[in-house]
């Protein structure tokens, strides 16, 4: 694998940090399996695009993703919470919905975006290769995300989001409003992963209806390669555990592409995605088996 | 104070499952007050528990808890004046929280809860010296998760979970029933030591009978839904485990105890 | 020791030079694809009349994106980072994951159907930079022809497609012009995944007297439920590639994506021998030739006329 290649794929894992964090708040603080990623990201593709395009400035243009994925999070927390809708349908339902509005966002399935301001060209000029730069801002800009979503999660209002994940009953009991923690975790986990699809379409250079298939599979691999390697309660680490996930995803994927590495080509990629998504969901139960045999 | 007015609560009206838990109950506890509820199995204690935490919606009656009338309130909104301990011990805590963080939960309940650190160094050490009161030695393992606990260890801390944040109303639904008899001894003196020091007007629902007459200041019996004994002062004083038995008995027209559904001791 | 190893760098630097005729040259598709993977062959085919056989003196790599975007970022770094000769993206997405990839490697792209609105190019006649290509935008009058041609009587013509494939929105609207002018209207059916072309050809029994596909990855995908619709029904089904009348389609006019690869091919031998790319306008495939399916006539109620036939570059029985 050459410098390049690697760190094309770190800089793709960070953008899918996002993602994963998302996940991560959904799925993990929420209890809350989400698929209306699959539309938020690219949701925040296309208004990156749509708003860069036209001549925004590129961080206006992720603000507007994040908020263009936090509505998505609220329809889906809106038909579970106010109509009683199964969590998971309530999200397949925003999720196809968005392939609708993504169009009309756009106007057209796919969009370029090169050539243009993004939040990465200021950096071009601090005289680092630009293959360096680019995982580099975006380190930052992920490792501050983190911090702050570690430091929400600590705070009170946090705290009452874990509960009402962790058990609506007792949060109830304590006065948590479990709805309403719904809605703000929903938001805040689409919102991440629209500024994703923000960072993706000005790093990758285009937006595309079709880019966020899959979207969920990639962020739950993400959390739980970060889940097995780091088995932690700190919230800060556990956040960061996804986005490493995430930048390992990516890595072992380049892998498969640089040939001839464990016998994997491109074509085994879902195969494996899927097997390491199984796991994600098979290892809590296994987990929870132990302590009640205990 | 807790004022319950012709309260009727009826699960699937209209259905061949339409089950009728509790058929007209009035009952007013004055503000620290202790009663207990005893009554078989479906009598509705459980369900009276509900209403007044607002998990159940009565189709008929209201329930007042000091001057307001609470009856169709949701129960994160009545949260902040109702306290509640539920007989699972799994139920009224976070496994996956530590115990710190159950208690800090618990401790903003009826406030807003805002961006403010969780854990801030003066609640830690408030919570940690609530914790040592208990004696158990868990000041220790604040940070510990909740789940690594027993069940005597958690329905401690729900306990004291319950009475952190200024509640007027503690509702115990037989939070010593899935206890070893050494444990819910623990936990009952524990109970009638907080409920004292804090004032609070409490129901507490028991199989035991001997706990019914112990702890508290007043009985209740409920059967099919109604109460049928409400005893109190002098009356109770007298009563004995066997007398209430009897009386358990009477009520059931002659039944023989379901032992399942009675343990005297 | 270092003036040795220095020499012998520089000597292995002139025999690089000496044999010009190795070439790099990295070949990738958004997903496998028959008509895709015609390009890739005909890339590879057209390189090797020229002289470069491929594991000789052709390094010739290709990586399929299995239709993920993300995926499509990553095999652009590869390689990027391999620093080919050239690399050619094959279809919309990879051609622009490979353009945001790189400013320096020269992109040969195929079967894009418009650079221009993809962004790749500032125009077609000069597209300036590192990019330039072969678009594959279908022959759509000569479609209409033949639509007018097998089912003259037909006042409305079905375009099933999926609205979120670029390229199809893009043959809509060239398509309802070319239509309109003959006098016919389009009903559109949308298809969002292979899964929904069966129910969408269903809508268009009896709004539509005849049916055109589009060079639409989903559709044709699917068209096996396309054309069993179609024979149901006793509509035409006039295809915008030839490989589709093989798999049942009545007839096309087309360039085979295998000629497409080779005419892709020449514009990377061009810039293997040292052209600019930016320079080189952009080629629209040529190589148009009508492909009609007699079998698949008759079950679509047609009688093909005698002068289709003999014209035909290929019929299959």
């Amino acid at each position: 694998m050459s410098a390049i290649a690697f760190w094309g794929a770190v800089e793709l894992g960070l953008i899918y940090g996002f993602v994963a964090v998302g996940v991560y708040l959904a799925f993990r603080v929420l209890d809350f399996p989400d698929l209306t990623v699959d539309g938020s990201f690219p949701l925040g593709a296309a208004i990156a695009a749509v708003t860069i395009t036209a001549g925004w400035d590129p961080w206006l243009a992720c603000l507007l993703a994040a908020f263009g994925g936090a509505a998505c999070g609220i329809v889906t927390a809106f038909l579970n919470v106010r109509f009683g809708i199964l969590n998971l349908l309530a999200s397949i339902l925003t999720m196809i919905a968005l392939f609708s509005v993504n169009l009309r966002v756009m106007g057209r399935p796919n969009m370029a975006v090169f050539n243009r301001e993004t939040v990465i060209t200021p950096f071009y000029d601090l005289g680092l290769p630009d293959h360096v730069v680019r995982p580099l801002v975006l380190s930052v800009l992920v490792l501050v995300t983190v911090l702050v979503l570690a430091r929400f999660l600590a705070s009170d209002f946090g705290l009452a989001m874990r509960a009402a994940g962790a058990n609506q009953r007792m949060a109830r009991a304590n006065g948590v409003d479990v709805g309403r923690q719904i809605y703000a975790g929903m938001a805040i986990s689409n919102a991440l992963t629209g500024i994703g699809g923000a960072l993706f379409a000005q790093v990758a250079g285009f937006a595309d209806v079709t880019s966020g298939v899959g979207t969920i599979v990639v962020g739950l691999a993400a959390v739980i390669v970060g889940e097995t390697l780091f088995r932690t309660r700190a919230l800060f680490i556990a956040l960061l555990a996804c986005v490493i996930g995430s930048v390992i995803y990516r890595v072992a994927v380049q892998l498969a592409l640089s040939a001839d590495f464990l016998f994997l080509r491109a074509s085994d990629l879902n195969l494996v995605t899927a097997v390491l998504v199984a796991l994600a969901l098979i290892l809590p139960r296994l987990r929870s088996r132990k302590v009640v045999a205990q | 104070m807790i004022i319950v007015e012709d309260l009727h609560v009826t699960f699937n009206p209209g259905s061949p499952l339409e089950r009728r838990a509790v058929r007209g109950v009035g009952l007013t506890l004055g503000e620290g007050e202790f009663a207990t509820v005893i009554g078989s199995n479906g009598a509705g204690k459980s369900t009276l528990l509900a209403a007044i935490a607002g998990d159940v919606i009565p189709q008929k009656g209201h329930i007042r808890i000091g001057e307001r009338d609470v009856t169709r309130e949701a129960p994160a909104k009545r949260a902040a004046r109702v306290a509640r301990v539920f007989q699972d011990p799994l139920a009224g805590s976070c496994a996956d929280l530590s115990i710190e963080e159950n208690l800090a939960l618990a401790a903003m309940r009826g406030s807003r809860r805002g961006f403010g650190l969780a854990l801030r160094a003066e609640r830690r050490k408030l919570l940690r010296e609530r914790v040592a009161e208990l004696g158990l030695g868990l000041e220790g393992r604040m940070g510990d998760r909740m789940g690594l606990l027993s069940g005597g260890q958690r329905q401690a801390l729900a306990l004291v979970m319950a009475t952190l944040a200024g509640a007027e109303v503690l509702l115990l639904d037989e939070h010593t029933a899935a206890l070893d008899p050494g444990m819910a001894e623990f936990v009952a003196e524990l109970t009638q030591r907080l409920v004292t020091a804090h004032r609070l007007t409490t129901l507490m629902v028991t199989h035991s009978m001997r706990q019914a007459l112990d702890l508290g200041t007043r009985t209740i019996m409920l059967h099919e839904g109604r109460i049928v004994l409400d005893i109190s002062g002098e009356k109770r004083r007298s009563m004995t485990v066997d007398g209430l038995v009897d009386m358990f008995r009477r009520v059931r027209g002659g039944e023989e105890l379901d032992d399942d559904a009675l343990r005297i001791g | 020791m270092r003036r040795i190893l220095l020499t012998a760098a520089a000597s292995l630097a002139l025999m690089t030079a000496a044999t010009a005729q190795t070439a790099k040259v990295s070949v990738t598709a958004i997903v496998e694809h028959p008509a895709l993977d015609a390009v890739r062959d005909g890339v590879r085919d057209g390189l090797e009349e020229a002289g470069y056989k491929a594991g000789d003196n052709l390094e010739f790599t290709y990586e399929s994106a299995q239709g993920n975007p993300a995926t499509a970022a990553q095999i652009a770094r590869e390689f990027v980072g391999n620093s080919p000769d050239v690399i050619v993206p094959i279809s919309t997405p990879s051609a622009q994951a490979a353009a945001a990839a790189t400013r320096d490697i020269p992109i040969v792209f195929s079967a894009v159907t418009d650079p221009v609105a993809a962004g790749l190019v500032a125009s077609n006649e000069a597209p300036g930079g590192n990019v330039t290509g072969v678009s594959d935008l279908s022959p759509i009058a000569e479609h209409v022809a033949l639509v007018k041609e097998v089912a003259p009587e037909a006042e409305a013509v079905g375009f099933i497609y999926n609205p979120g494939e670029a390229n199809s929105v893009v043959l809509l609207e060239y398509f309802r012009e070319a239509a309109e002018k003959e006098g016919l209207s389009v009903v559109e059916a949308a298809a969002n995944k292979s899964a929904d072309v069966q129910a969408a050809a269903r809508s268009l029994v009896g709004k539509a007297q005849a049916i055109y596909v589009p060079t639409d990855n989903t559709i044709v995908s699917a068209l096996e439920s396309l054309v069993a619709v179609a024979e149901e029904n006793d509509l035409p089904l006039i295809s915008g590639d030839t490989d589709s009348v093989e798999r049942g389609a009545l007839a096309s006019v087309g360039f085979n994506y295998y000629e497409v690869g080779k005419q892709t091919a020449e514009v990377v031998l061009r810039v293997l021998k040292g052209e600019n790319p930016g320079e080189i306008p952009v080629t629209f495939a040529t190589g148009t030739d009508l492909v009609v399916n007699r079998k698949a006539a008759e079950a679509m109620g047609v009688t093909l006329p005698q002068a289709m036939i003999e014209r035909a570059s290929k019929v299959i029985e």
